[in-house]
């Protein structure tokens, strides 16, 4: 395995760097994926049938916890490479556990609010509305799940091994992941939230 | 202490939390609907492009060219069947 | 016994059952064949584990050629069935299943692995590369495709097939029987692993060519590979989402398709296009590709129109995806809507036609050889033209209220789809199978069954634009004598069983060159002009011995006309990636997931769901640094090939 040290660490490798290049056509595809639940939530949004529609079931402060909650994820999560790229092994260790536990947060936020919507009688089956609503906010949720477990192997990873090539690899691409997670949200935000508030 | 938080990062933390507080202004203000999209709009597309830049460091490698071709190709597809979805299933259906 | 009742197949028949036997039977032989040869450890080791893109690429021609069978059975029982009137060969409930995993099997299960074979087996060796990018998400992909097509073929002989077309539409897919869970899971299966082939091949296209290969000197069908992949990456998240809604649907009680509490069926048929219209262009490019290198190796003279060749390909695959209304245009949309898609759908005509004029082009004045691949080729030209055409007439939204849900539309389809695209995987079978195996395919038998496919395609589906105008109904399992479709009907089913001659003599081709054909070939037969041919063959697992520098876009030729030297420098030692049985048991756990979820076992669905997670969770942690092949094990090699 060639190393090639004038580089950071996670594109040190042609290993690395193929997996950088080849997780960015990934979130292509994740692009299209979360395009596709929008253009049916938009589709959707009015035919409510018997069930309530947005406007009655959102409620702001919620919302505006989980997008602060996100944003300061995202955040650190920067922070984290950054100082991994300083080679700052246990400052990069606290910032991502700081990320995972500003995760940990939203999710609990989010599993209150749908809680709440059920409460509300927006359930999963109660009409088209709520269907994609919760679809599109669980697709989200659980991309968010997914990342929670990652992010605690790779730390377990880089606790283990330090920083290496392998580690500082999949720290970055797991940084990727996390903001790309953060830039839906905002368009959740924006769009699902706010749009059916206004 | 400072050396862990560059003024890139930071300014662009600050900068999102002003864009949300912005795209908030919907939710507070009363404003017609073309108004109110547009600011969603404006603040959602500038809110992703600082987190491509400013986070994600898109542009920092070779690939550049290719990484960007790529968002922009997803999001050019994506809104072609946003709005064509809407345009046949909604807007336009009799 | 209740609990197994689910597993009864609700429309029974003689030949069902007669299937399972043979299945059941197909299966023992070969169990017993390969204890009896002491092969499962050869098996394991040299296929199952495998992440070399040579063998992954092998294994999908051969799921891919099993499927073909499976899929022509199906095509020949339906035309058997339409011959005549009245005819009580099958009843509506079968015909229905039939059509519906005729399509499914053909598109899916067929040309989709035929296609990724291609890719697999050639993208590497024509750029220069040792293998693709991620070389065991690569056997993931293969897998999951592969207990994908399994999990929906046993559809039929377990729990009931699904029967709503290949385009399943709600609220027709109830899920009265577990069909439609069939569908939905095994598709969803499937297309995971294509979406990652997408991936793999678009990050080893543009990262992994060799040196002097710039973008606008790579082959034309590296170039193909590479737009497919595109379409692919971008297209495929579309029916991920949409199968899930529609899994979600029918398992969970959701109502994004119903008919009540707000939900729309049409969304089903919207999003069904909006991936279905770019995974048409998915299979034709690749097709095209293939057919680009034949023509030109066998005019013996360049490419005409290189550059308008790559920019046609770039802009169909833009188009390809602002089209989709037009399979739907009698849905119940505006004249404004349908006059959009109309028009998008017509400019494709423009690419396409391009790339006609430019093969025409390249056989003007080229010293044409007719070989069994070129022929294939030469026959594509006219009649994929054709199919071109009633694609123009059937673009215009107006027109297509005449033609929607009739035999011209059945017609036009099956008339881009064989001529364009089995005729390329045919021809490009014959084209490759030298490199992957040693020897060549009988030409004679080659060109025969190139002719008699013609010639039963022209019988079988012209007759259908005649039926289709005259108002004959897709999808309708018989038709009153009355309506005088009988006539043109029975001569569409010779025209079939003259096709299924033919493939039958693909078989007989295989078994008489596997005995007969000389071994003693080059390793380049065909003179041709790109990097794939300037390896040994077989070629060796690291492909290049040392890796080739290039100077244009047909590297081989330089070296035979322009003294060109591809391979400068000594040995090194090679990094290869290992070999891993993760790919293949995942795949396995998602087989048990997805039978789980189609007859709703719940307990079964988590257990494997958490198996799916192990097994990432494992990957993870997991540490693989590959190997090395060294020097001296690169000259052995070398010199054995070489023959010394």
């Amino acid at each position: 395995m060639k190393i090639d040290h004038s580089l950071p660490l996670e594109y040190s490798t042609e290993e690395n760097r193929l997996k950088i290049f080849g997780f960015w056509i990934f979130l292509g595809a994740e692009i299209m994926l979360f395009a596709t639940l929008f253009a049916s939530y938009f589709t959707l949004y009015n035919r409510t049938g018997s069930g309530p529609n947005g406007a009655e079931i959102f409620h702001i402060t919620p919302v505006l916890l989980e997008t602060i909650l996100l944003l300061t994820s995202s955040f650190t999560i920067g922070l984290g490479v950054h100082a991994m790229r300083l080679g700052r092994q246990k400052a990069m260790m606290g910032f991502f556990v700081v990320t995972l536990l500003l995760g940990l947060a939203f999710l609990g936020v989010e599993i209150f609010e749908f809680v709440t919507y059920v409460h509300e009688g927006a359930g999963l089956q109660t009409s088209a509305f709520t269907s994609i609503l919760l679809t599109t906010l669980g697709t989200h949720g659980a991309h968010v799940t997914v990342g929670l477990f990652w992010g605690l192997y790779i730390l377990i990873q880089v606790k283990r091994d330090g920083l290496t090539p392998e580690t500082g690899n999949k720290s970055f691409i797991f940084s990727l992941y996390w903001h790309f997670l953060d830039v839906v949200w905002i368009f959740i935000f924006s769009f699902i939230y706010l749009k059916g508030m206004m | 202490m400072s050396e862990l938080f560059p003024l890139k990062q930071v300014m662009g933390f600050v900068f999102s939390l002003v864009l949300t507080a912005v795209a908030l202004g919907v939710y507070y203000f009363d404003m017609s609907f073309a108004v109110g999209m547009t600011v969603l709009l404006v603040t959602a597309f500038l809110q992703a492009g600082l987190q491509l830049v400013v986070f994600m460091h898109a542009g920092e490698t070779e690939d550049k060219g290719a990484i960007y071709t790529n968002v922009y190709y997803g999001v050019i597809i994506a809104l072609v069947t946003v709005f064509g979805t809407l345009l046949a299933l909604v807007w336009d259906m009799g | 016994m209740e609990f197994f009742e689910r597993f009864a197949i609700p429309h029974p028949s003689i030949a069902i059952y007669a299937s399972m036997v043979a299945a059941g039977l197909t299966m023992i032989a070969v169990i017993a064949g390969l204890t009896y040869f002491k092969k499962w450890g050869y098996l394991w080791r040299e296929w199952i584990t495998t992440v070399d893109h040579k063998r992954i690429g092998i294994m999908y021609l051969i799921s891919a050629l099993l499927m073909l069978f499976r899929g022509g059975v199906d095509a020949i029982m339906m035309r058997a069935q339409l011959a005549v009137p009245e005819n009580k060969l099958l009843d509506a409930q079968h015909y229905n299943e039939i059509f519906t995993t005729h399509g499914v099997v053909m598109i899916l299960f067929m040309a989709m692995p035929f296609i990724i074979f291609f890719m697999n087996f050639v993208v590497p060796l024509q750029i220069g590369a040792r293998d693709v990018a991620f070389p065991r998400l690569n056997a993931l992909s293969f897998w999951l495709f592969f207990m994908g097509a399994m999990l929906f073929n046993i559809s039929f002989m377990v729990g009931g097939s699904p029967d709503a077309g290949w385009t399943s539409y709600f609220p027709l897919a109830d899920g009265e029987s577990v069909g439609s869970h069939y569908y939905m899971i095994a598709i969803q299966i499937a297309g995971i692993g294509t979406l990652m082939t997408g991936i793999n091949f678009i990050t080893t296209i543009l990262k992994m060519r060799a040196p002097g290969m710039t973008l606008m000197k790579m082959p034309m069908f590296t170039w193909a590979s590479l737009i497919t992949s595109v379409i692919i990456v971008f297209a495929f998240p579309v029916l991920t989402v949409a199968l899930a809604m529609g899994t979600m649907d029918l398992l969970f009680g959701t109502q994004f398709f119903t008919l009540d509490n707000g939900g729309m069926a049409m969304l089903w048929a919207n999003l069904f296009w909006v991936w279905g219209h770019p995974e048409v262009y998915i299979l034709i490019l690749p097709a095209f590709g293939i057919y680009s290198e034949i023509i030109s190796t066998f005019s013996r003279r360049n490419l005409y129109g290189y550059k308008s060749m790559v920019g046609s390909m770039v802009l169909i695959s833009l188009l390809s995806f602002v089209v989709w209304a037009h399979h739907f245009f009698t849905m119940g949309q505006g004249a404004f809507a349908n006059s959009i898609f109309s028009i998008t759908t017509m400019a494709i005509a423009v690419p396409t036609g391009v790339k006609i004029f430019n093969w025409l082009l390249t056989l003007w004045k080229g010293k044409i050889e007719f070989t069994t691949p070129m022929l294939y080729s030469t026959l594509f030209i006219p009649l994929f033209t054709l199919g071109g055409v009633t694609g123009v007439m059937l673009a215009m939204s107006a027109a297509d209220y005449q033609y929607h849900n009739t035999m011209f539309l059945v017609a036009h389809f099956h008339n881009v789809i064989i001529p364009g695209v089995v005729f390329a995987m045919l021809a490009g079978l014959t084209f490759y199978w030298p490199k992957m195996f040693g020897f060549m395919l009988n030409e004679k038998i080659g060109k025969w069954t190139a002719w008699l496919l013609s010639i039963g395609f022209l019988l079988a589906f012209m007759p259908m634009y005649v039926t289709g105008l005259d108002g004959q109904a897709r999808r309708m399992y018989t038709y009153s004598e009355s309506t005088g479709f009988g006539p043109l009907n029975m001569v569409s089913f010779i025209g079939a069983a003259i096709m299924a001659v033919g493939f039958v003599l693909i078989v007989y081709n295989i078994y008489y060159s596997v005995r007969y054909a000389s071994r003693d070939i080059s390793a380049d037969p065909w003179d041709a002009r790109t990097l794939e041919w300037a390896t040994h063959t077989p070629v060796p697992e690291y492909n290049f011995a040392i890796t080739p520098e290039v100077a244009s876009s047909e590297a081989l030729w330089d070296v035979k006309k322009k003294d060109h030297v591809l391979f400068k420098g000594d040995y090194e030692k090679i990094h290869m990636p290992n070999n891993s049985g993760v790919p293949f048991i995942m795949s396995c756990i998602f087989f048990a997931w997805g039978f789980s979820l189609v007859f709703s076992l719940w307990i079964p669905a988590i257990i494997t769901t958490i198996g799916i997670f192990v097994c990432m969770t494992l990957r993870s942690f997991e540490k693989d640094h590959g190997h090395y092949i060294s020097v001296k094990e690169i000259e052995d090699t070398e010199s054995e090939l070489r023959g010394a």
